[in-house]
């Protein structure tokens, strides 16, 4: 068994993305964006592009429903001699997808450049240029570019303030549903409904027909495409090598017929079932994350199975680990832009664990154990896990946790639902609802089942917009009013003159970002239908609506993500202190001093770095840090999306904060040109906490969750700091991280010097796994910026 | 109330203190002078310069400040301090932006500590941890000490107390009518080798240890230094006194060179230097020497 297990994992595949780009900087291009063996697969753009070629003129509802049952029906598929859950989004093992309905730009430059020279041959790189023929002028990013002219154009194009990106979408379907009745049952409910309407013949009578009757034709594909493996498995079972082998291809062909079109009756249907949800979601759209509720959804069938007999825990485990294999299976492609956020970072997919049911009552239960068992085995980059925190989380539950985070992997990462529910509520979720969050990718919070088609539809660089706040808006390169015409920093009589320029800029920055966004989602809604998620969200199928027409009504929706406000929060304090407080040096010789990037003013710089930061539970600091938080997200909520709901911001960061940090000069908190913004909404800057861990939380404590948006904080440790007699001080740390109401926190496990040897023998620690954002990578994928990133959070220790 | 004292640290998130999760007051002042001190800093009461040449630039501001001259400047070195003609005024302090000269040791009231304090009351509520005094000596402070103490306790926090045990039996007694925990350290049991190697005799330590261990849970804290204290005769008699005392737990604190470092930085010379840690098999059979009776023994903490 064990070797068999060891086996395993080294059929885990590595599809992570190398970080090769600081914004538009070449950052160690040449090394490669992904792992040789790792191929662009093109099978999904063939065989849309194909039906795209003999739908045109159709309603596009239809054709997106059309283009899904060409993939499905015709896309090569495979069963590998170990599997047990089957299925993958690409049709090779080595395949990465590709989006080319999203944006084939950036990709097509990849495969010709030295980053990704390697992700196709030269026969695949003409097949390439014969389909990009067609995507041209079609694709959603030419579509969209050429939606904006004048002044907005300008600010598309990105400068450093903020990054409106494309990228892949998120979304919980509901899998519960899928499980118990079965894509049939989903398709008699749309036939039922279909009838519902010729009764009744609504207003929008045809555009519910057409998007019924697409539901229809994309669910039956997913039952055509399970039928295929079923058939497969049949086919390979005459050719296997022994009867074990044969016994295991025939259950696959049995699974395979059942679900995902019928009710799942075990543990292994309802896995299986499952993961074809799953990945016909990434075939549909370009997709991250999962989101399910692990424990919650297949606990139910883990103990009725092991009750009947009809598995043994053991056997539940390979299960799993088989599982966690696959989920590794699934790769994507970024563009280089993309790689500079998302470094090392491969399909973010997170499931959640704990946290309470419906009624208030924990849901923990021998899966949640289980996924703990495997996860501490197979330490692989997906899935990451995020554990729902809550007073009564039982001990044993948290214990296991901690053996899991002492590995270093990175997660589980932790969910505080005292703080959380709370937020839910405030954003006019109802409680049941709130109740049943669940984290789908980094720290993106959904709702399962529910229409929130989540998309980080990109960040807002703060650090940026409080330099803009010192220059009047004005470029000093070029002398172009880019931003706010805010006052002249010389007239200011104190910090709030400051701060009040940083939110002007904000909300001019803000104004722009939200036009971009709201009409490239209204491009969404026209060109880009999902019948096949709509099919399993709740909801759409009672309304005849596709998931973009409406949206669930909270402000769980698409997220901004905010990075640098502790930055910003340091700048504050620092100004307010050395400049208008103490009087050591003048607005004029802060500003000469920025401009030159500290050189020959590192006194200057030394007063500002030496006044109080945020991270060390100082009350002007930590004022002025919720002062940044509390009036960004205000600001940011002035700005309403297409249905209406106001904006937020999102504490996943991601590696931006070192990626977007390039195009920001120096800022008064001491921080040079380029140098990486704190990474994560609630951490300190690198290095500025030095009252140790439990400081670290009371200053985090003050932002309040309420008023702002949802966080992340990373902390790093030894990892003898969660071993021996320290384990049980860990978890009451962690317990106080409860009590304080933060709502996230996720902990680096490695020491700084194995980190140092790593940087320098990268191959010897091509295992090295470390915590990036909402999401865990190999140290060696990272560059040497992000690493030092890494190393430089500061590590807290015991006294 | 008003009442200050003067300590040289507050460290927060201390967990070998003392149980949980806790934060410790250093008291400044001490009236032994253990060669092995690891932090010489706290021995005299007053307040003095600490100098860190690994963070100075040379910038000069220091030797601009200082009214006595007593600061050197040499190209491409650090500043360089004539300790005997330092006045710690701490006027090259102030002057420094790069934490190369700090004070060590600060007046400080009891209200301040105690607002410091119950900043992470929540930490020791869920890790059952509290407050340790430690040093230096807090029973050179017993006014300060005692009434600090009782104001924990009115708050209701675990107290602990980190002391050598060298202080009239006054202080003692005032102190222990507020604590929960003594951690008492013994150096060495032979009263000569004790005065050879701290200035002080034991007589008086072992009186108060005997003192604390009828009224507070004690426990004993033995810095073990090679060639000192560290043979199987001298655990053996400890590990006996212990088990008269009723003493259940024995904590084994291996010399570290921290000491020696942070002597130079306070213009002191190290009086012991090539002392060693005893080597780890030899600690293992000492701890084997307690815990056969039944005490339990942590090492390092």
């Amino acid at each position: 068994m064990q070797t068999d297990a060891r086996q395993l994992k080294e059929k885990l595949t590595v599809k992570a993305v190398r970080n090769v780009r600081r914004g538009y900087e070449k950052d160690e291009a040449s090394r490669g964006m992904y792992r040789p063996e790792v191929k662009l697969d093109l099978a999904r753009s063939r065989l849309l592009t194909e039906s795209y070629k003999q739908t045109e003129g159709e309603p596009m509802v239809l054709r997106r429903a059309k283009a899904i049952r060409s993939i499905l029906s015709r896309m090569p598929i495979y069963i590998q001699d170990w599997e047990r859950i089957v299925g993958n989004n690409v049709s090779t093992p080595n395949g990465i997808y590709f989006g080319i309905d999203m944006n084939w730009r950036s990709v097509k430059r990849v495969v010709s450049g030295e980053e990704g020279q390697s992700l196709l041959d030269d026969a695949g790189r003409a097949e390439l240029a014969q389909l990009v023929a067609y995507w041209e002028g079609k694709s959603l990013s030419d579509i969209q570019k050429n939606a904006f002219s004048g002044d907005i154009l300008k600010y598309w194009k990105y400068e450093g303030t903020f990054i409106w990106t494309h990228w892949s979408e998120l979304g919980i379907p509901d899998h519960e549903k899928v499980l118990a009745v079965g894509f049939q049952g989903i398709i008699q409910e749309a036939k039922a409904r279909l009838e519902e309407i010729d009764r009744t013949v609504p207003p929008d009578y045809v555009d519910q027909k057409e998007f019924l009757e697409a539901v229809i034709i994309a669910l039956e594909a997913g039952v055509t495409f399970a039928g295929r493996y079923a058939a497969l498995a049949r086919e390979q079972a005459k050719d296997a090598r022994a009867p074990e082998d044969e016994k295991r291809l025939l259950k696959i062909a049995e699974i395979c017929d059942r679900v995902p079109a019928q009710p799942a009756r075990t543990l292994e249907e309802a896995l299986q079932s499952f993961f074809f949800a799953h990945i016909i979601r990434y075939i549909e759209y370009s997709s991250v994350g999962i989101g399910v509720r692990f424990d919650k959804v297949f606990g139910p069938f883990l103990e009725k199975d092991l009750a009947s007999g009809a598995i043994a825990r053991q056997e539940a485990l390979e299960l799993l680990k088989l599982l966690w294999v696959k989920f590794n299976e699934l790769g994507m492609i970024y563009s280089p832009l993309l790689s500079a956020v998302y470094g090392g970072a491969a399909t973010v997919q997170a499931i959640t664990l704990g946290g309470v049911d419906e009624y208030g009552l924990d849901v923990t239960n021998e899966m949640t154990h289980l996924v703990l068992e495997t996860a501490e085995f197979m330490q692989s980059l997906e899935p990451s896990i995020c554990l729902r925190y809550h007073d009564r989380t039982p001990d044993a539950l948290l214990s296991r946790a901690v053996d899991v985070i002492r590995t270093g992997v990175g997660y589980p990462s932790l969910f505080n639902d005292k703080a959380i529910l709370p937020m839910l509520k405030g954003w006019d979720v109802p409680e049941k609802d709130a109740r049943d969050y669940g984290v789908s990718g980094c720290v993106y919070m959904e709702l399962p089942g529910k229409n929130i088609v989540r998309r980080a539809y990109g960040g807002i660089h703060l650090p940026k917009v409080l330099w803009w706040g010192l220059h009047q808006g004005v470029n000093p390169v070029n002398g172009e009013q880019y931003g706010a015409r805010t006052r002249d920093p010389l007239a200011f009589t104190s910090a709030e003159d400051l701060m009040d320029a940083y939110l002007e800029q904000l909300a001019f920055f803000m104004e722009r970002f939200v036009k971009i966004e709201n009409t490239c989602r209204a491009l969404y809604e026209r060109y880009l239908p999902r019948p096949y998620l709509s099919a399993i969200t709740q909801g759409c199928i009672e309304r005849g609506q596709d998931c973009r027409k409406w949206q669930y009504p909270s402000i769980v929706h698409d997220i901004c993500i905010v990075a640098g406000a502790s930055n910003v929060a340091d700048a504050l304090t620092a100004v307010d202190q050395v400049v208008f407080k103490d009087g050591k040096i003048s607005m004029q010789e802060l500003l000469d001093a920025l401009a030159s990037n500290w050189e020959g003013c590192e006194h200057v710089r030394r007063l500002m770095l030496n006044a109080p930061k945020y991270g060390n539970d100082h009350p002007q600091a930590d004022a002025w840090a919720q002062r940044v938080h509390h009036g960004t997200a205000e600001v940011m909520a002035r700005f309403k999306n297409r249905f209406g709901y106001a904006c937020r911001g999102d504490g996943s960061a991601v590696s931006g904060t070192y990626g977007a940090a390039l195009m920001c000069p120096a800022t008064p908190e001491g921080r040079r040109d380029g140098e990486a913004f704190a990474d994560a909404t609630l951490s300190p800057v690198f290095g500025a906490d030095q009252k140790g861990p439990t400081a670290v939380l009371k200053s985090a404590s003050k932002i309040d969750t309420l008023k702002t948006y949802n966080h992340l904080l990373n902390q790093k440790f030894s990892p003898d700091m969660l071993s021996g007699d320290m384990k049980e001080v860990f978890m009451n740390y962690i317990r106080a991280w409860g009590e304080l109401g933060i709502s996230h926190i996720q902990f680096n496990i490695v020491d700084r010097d194995t980190l140092i040897k790593a940087q320098e023998n990268p191959a010897q620690y091509p295992d090295l796994i470390v915590r990036v954002a909402g999401y865990s990578a190999y140290f060696a994928d990272l560059s040497r910026g992000l690493q030092d990133t890494i190393i430089a959070r500061t590590e807290q220790s015991f006294q | 109330m008003r009442r200050t004292g003067t300590i040289f640290n507050v460290q927060r998130f201390c967990t070998h203190d003392g149980p949980g999760i806790r934060t410790t007051v250093f008291f400044k002042g001490c009236p032994l002078r253990c060669k092995w001190c690891s932090n010489p800093e706290s021995q005299k009461m007053a307040p003095q310069l600490m100098v860190r040449p690994s963070k100075c630039t040379g910038c000069g501001a220091c030797a601009a400040a200082c009214p006595e001259g007593a600061v050197v400047l040499l190209p491409n070195r650090p500043a360089q301090t004539r300790w005997e003609d330092c006045t710690h005024c701490f006027s090259c302090v102030d002057a420094c932006l790069y934490g190369a000269r700090e004070a060590a040791g600060r007046e400080a009231s009891v209200d301040e500590l105690m607002e410091e304090i119950l900043a992470d009351r929540v930490f020791y509520e869920n890790s059952g941890g509290g407050v340790t005094l430690s040093g230096g000596e807090p029973l050179l402070q017993p006014q300060f000490a005692a009434e600090l103490l009782a104001r924990c306790k009115e708050e209701s926090l675990h107290t602990a107390l980190e002391t050598c045990g060298h202080a009239p039996r006054e202080a003692a007694v005032q102190l222990a009518r507020s604590l929960d925990l003594v951690l008492f350290d013994v150096k060495q049991l032979n009263p000569l080798k004790h005065r050879k190697y701290t200035g002080m005799d034991n007589n008086r330590i072992l009186r108060n240890l005997e003192f604390f261990s009828q009224n507070t849970e004690t426990w004993l804290r033995i810095p073990l230094v090679a060639e000192v204290n560290d043979s199987e005769d001298h655990m053996d008699a400890l590990a006996n006194l212990a088990i008269r005392l009723g003493v259940q737990k024995i904590s084994l604190l291996p010399y570290h060179e921290g000491g020696a470092s942070k002597a130079d930085q306070i213009g002191l010379e190290y009086p012991i230097p090539g002392a060693c840690k005893p080597p780890d098999n030899h600690i293992k059979r000492l701890t084997r020497i307690a815990s056969d009776l039944g005490i339990e023994v942590t090492v390092g903490h």
